[in-house]
């Protein structure tokens, strides 16, 4: 289990780092200078303050400089500054850091409830009318626009009814958008869940435990679901990565205050620094997630630390 | 034997029962909120973005200095018709040979935390703005200055080693904010998590990217803003927040949980009918939008290519379609109320739509139907430009010149003008390019060499632009100005066409009396009540 864990660890690790030098490569393919951009309505900026800028930002530097500079930095603690506003950047995204996460563990959990619901009713009730309800009701879901489907429940919910504000940053405004994007989730995890449970339902083991005439609750709960989350929980781990990269849409329609809003502003203002941070920070949490989602895999099913 | 386990009837009610009266609850909880804040005199303003800084040294957006103003007071003021005036200075004097400006302070002015604002705090301030290490990225907006003193402390004299015209004026920026000597104690919190000022705010708290909350300064004295509330402001608290999608904006306003925002402009039309709902326009913005060449190329090296594409746009009949009374046409290089905007004398040295004249002189260029003119027309997305290019190109197409449309991001259009100045060959590009500013100095960065973009250059007028810089008699000035004007009007370097075109309208909740934007685009809350 010890060496399991190890070798994931240093897969993830591998892919921090691979992350952060295509990043750095691909940021500045991007058109547009962020130093003339900082200063693009700024009518009384001479050239020389603009290389002073520059300079100091080190945007002067060759990229593989401005990479090893960045990367010693950051192993300090050190993100840097944001080029618009002076800020720093890592108080910034730890700030916004935990939105997101709410955000996003909050709508896969809606996306588990649906999809886990739909799909193993689906299965439970394969071939009948209620079965392709569940998969309509599913691929529904899946196949409306995030973004429109946000302004949708805006207008009912908050304006119609006014049950929810617009706009907000405590947990009752996460309500609409964890729904918004745990819906368009839920079909991955419901066609999963139907697909596998059908394959469950026909084994042997299950075929005996209805024979032995347990409740139909323990069939389906103990001996049934519990076989199914293997595969289950590893779409789920997927889903994350998903996910967080649609709260960035989400985050932008309800005003949430995450990362996934500052990271848009980042890349429109040019702001190297910032964008490096949240291509980091985000890949570092993908990372952790997909360990752990590893290492939940090997809890439910030992045979996995020998393969 | 199998036990059945079986919930009864009325335990399952229960728990429905309880679910649902859980969530009517937690639906009464932000209701009673809204019904809450609109009591304690909290303003919800709600923006398409959010600050960059709170320091006024530190950056330019119009999202940043929109909170300056009311975070920090300037040491002079526009009155409603762009004239400079008072405000934390009530007079000045300027030397005969315009290389010293000596300004005297209002008294009884107190920053927020409780200390007099004096001369100190202007030196402090303006040092600051100058330091060699580092200086504010505005610093040649206050010109070349040679030294700060203090004379008294309500009497500060700021010294030029040339005389500096757009000083005055500068003097009434945001971005020129007096700051106080207690900001220098904050250290890196200031404009980050605090800022002192003497506004008539002060600055509680900003959540970056969500909001900053702003509580009234009871100590406040206007002394010069277009207000009519000349001290503290009515409103106990001011929330600015940061709403990114105009639809998301629009809903609260509907729903009232914001009182004052930009709505998307596709429903400025309904908003007009919507009765809980009025409209405030910005004018007297210095909001400018005019076409520019990449002239180091044909066909736009040459000027008459240039003229065609003055006489070829019916600017009026485009604005109405497309803004139908929501925005003016302009015609000066800079837009109203900034000095040298007289739509009558640059209506006289520029062109008025003429579409024969536009084919007569693409003839001489050679060009015809059977050789129609290929060009690209650039644009910044927002504010309906995409809709007005469209118009143009129709437009266009009627003399014969087929314009490809490109719209980008502001960012991607600047880099992309400035590129586009650089190449040599490819077709012919001109963009729809929007800039403000308070003075006619802004002509000096857009065109003296090398330009903003490096595009349209000579030395002609690169001498004008350096006299009018340091011409500090306002009637000289006006005058260099014009000549200025002449020259980019009559060259067709640059055709204006309309004013404002950004974040200038703004919906209101019925019941908030008092909002305005005095000008230069700077929202007021100093007279709002509701």
């Amino acid at each position: 289990m010890a060496r399991y864990l190890l070798k994931r660890l240093l897969s993830a690790v591998v892919t921090i780092w691979v992350t952060t030098i295509a990043v750095v490569l691909l940021i500045h393919l991007v058109p547009g200078d962020p130093v003339k951009i900082m200063f693009a309505q700024s009518q009384s900026t001479t050239p020389e303050q603009l290389e002073t800028v520059r300079h100091n930002l080190g945007l002067d530097r060759p990229i593989y400089e401005q990479y090893a500079i960045y990367m010693s930095r950051v192993l300090h603690g050190d993100f840097g500054h944001t080029i618009r506003g002076d800020q720093p950047i890592l108080p910034l995204l730890l700030g916004r850091l935990p939105y997101t996460l709410a955000l996003a563990l909050s709508s896969l959990l809606v996306a588990t409830v649906i999809g886990l619901g739909l799909g193993f009713l689906a299965a439970y009730k394969r071939g009948t009318a209620l079965d392709s309800l569940c998969m309509v009701l599913a691929i529904g879901g899946v196949s409306v626009p995030v973004f429109w489907l946000g302004q949708i429940l805006i207008l009912v919910f908050a304006v119609r009814l006014s049950w929810f504000q617009v706009a907000g940053s405590d947990w009752r405004s996460l309500i609409l958008p964890a729904l918004t994007l745990g819906v368009t989730n839920a079909a991955v995890v419901a066609r999963l869940t139907r697909s596998t449970m059908i394959d469950i339902f026909n084994q042997d083991y299950i075929r005996t435990a209805w024979a032995k005439g347990l409740p139909a609750r323990t069939v389906l709960s103990r001996h049934a679901l519990r076989a199914g989350l293997v595969p289950i929980v590893t779409i789920l781990g997927l889903q994350f990565t998903y996910t967080m990269g649609g709260a960035v849409i989400v985050e932008n329609v309800f005003s949430w205050n995450g990362i996934g809003r500052l990271a848009v502003q980042a890349i429109f203002q040019r702001d190297y620094p910032l964008i490096q941070g949240f291509i980091l920070t985000f890949a570092c949490l993908v990372a952790l997630v997909s360990l752990a989602m590893d290492v939940l895999y090997a809890v439910l099913d030992p045979r996995i630390v020998h393969v | 034997m199998a036990q059945v386990v079986r919930t009864s009837k009325s335990s399952r009610t229960g728990r429905i029962a309880a679910l649902v009266l859980g969530v009517l609850a937690g639906a009464a909880v932000p209701l009673a909120a809204l019904g809450a804040r609109a009591a304690d005199g909290t303003l919800v303003w709600a923006r398409d973005g959010d600050s960059d800084s709170l320091d006024p040294q530190r950056t330019t957006t119009t999202l940043s200095w929109e909170v300056f103003a009311q975070i920090y007071d300037s040491l002079l003021a526009f009155d409603e018709s762009g004239k400079i005036g008072p405000h934390l200075a009530k007079s000045w004097v300027v030397s005969p040979d315009g290389k010293e400006v000596s300004l005297t302070l209002n008294g009884d002015i107190t920053c927020h935390d409780g200390a007099p604002f004096t001369a100190e705090d202007v030196k402090y301030t303006i040092d600051r703005a100058l330091d060699a290490k580092n200086p504010s990225i505005t610093k040649a907006s206050w010109g070349p200055i040679t030294s700060v003193d203090v004379v008294n402390p309500e009497t500060v004299s700021v010294k030029f080693s040339s005389p500096f015209g757009a000083f005055l004026s500068f003097m009434t920026d945001p971005m020129a904010s007096m700051l106080c000597r207690g900001d220098a104690k904050l250290g890196d919190k200031f404009g980050v998590s605090a800022a002192i000022g003497t506004g008539p705010f002060k600055l509680v708290s900003w959540t970056k990217g969500d909001q900053i909350v702003l509580e009234r300064n009871t100590a406040y004295k206007n002394f010069g803003l277009p207000a009519q509330n000349k001290s503290a402001p009515h409103i106990a608290k001011l929330v600015v927040k940061n709403i990114t999608e105009a639809q998301s904006r629009l809903a609260g306003l509907k729903t009232g949980e914001l009182q004052v925002a930009e709505p998307p402009l596709a429903e400025v039309t309904t908003i007009k009918d919507d009765k809980t709902l009025t409209l405030v326009t910005a004018k007297n913005t210095g909001q400018d939008n005019f076409f520019e060449f990449a002239v180091h190329r044909p066909p736009f090296n040459d000027a008459r290519a240039r003229k065609a594409i003055a006489y070829a746009l019916d600017i009026d009949g485009a604005l109405d379609i497309v803004y139908g009374g929501l925005v003016d046409r302009e015609r000066c290089p800079v837009a109203h109320p900034v000095m040298g905007s007289e739509q009558d004398f640059c209506k006289s040295v520029g062109y008025d739509y003429d579409p024969e004249k536009a084919k007569a002189l693409l003839a001489e260029l050679g060009y015809g139907p059977d050789k129609p003119l290929d060009v690209v027309m650039l644009s910044w997305t927002g504010g309906d430009r995409d809709k007005l290019v469209q118009v143009f190109q129709n437009q266009l197409q009627q003399v014969g010149i087929h314009a490809k449309i490109e719209m980008m991001d502001i960012g991607t259009l600047n880099a992309r003008v400035t590129q586009e100045n650089e190449k040599t060959t490819g077709p012919g590009t001109f963009d729809l390019m929007g800039w403000a500013w308070f003075d006619p100095d802004i002509l000096y960065a857009l065109w003296h060499s090398p330009g903003a973009y490096k595009g349209y250059s000579t030395p002609e007028l690169d001498a004008l632009l350096e006299k009018s810089r340091t011409s500090a008699d306002p009637t000289s000035r006006l005058g260099l100005v014009h000549d200025i004007e002449k020259i980019l009007l009559q060259e067709a370097v640059m055709i204006p066409v309309y004013t404002p075109g950004w974040n200038w309208i703004y919906a209101v909740r019925a019941e908030v009396k008092g909002f305005k934007v005095g000008p230069f685009k700077r929202p007021m809350f100093n007279d709002v009540t509701f």
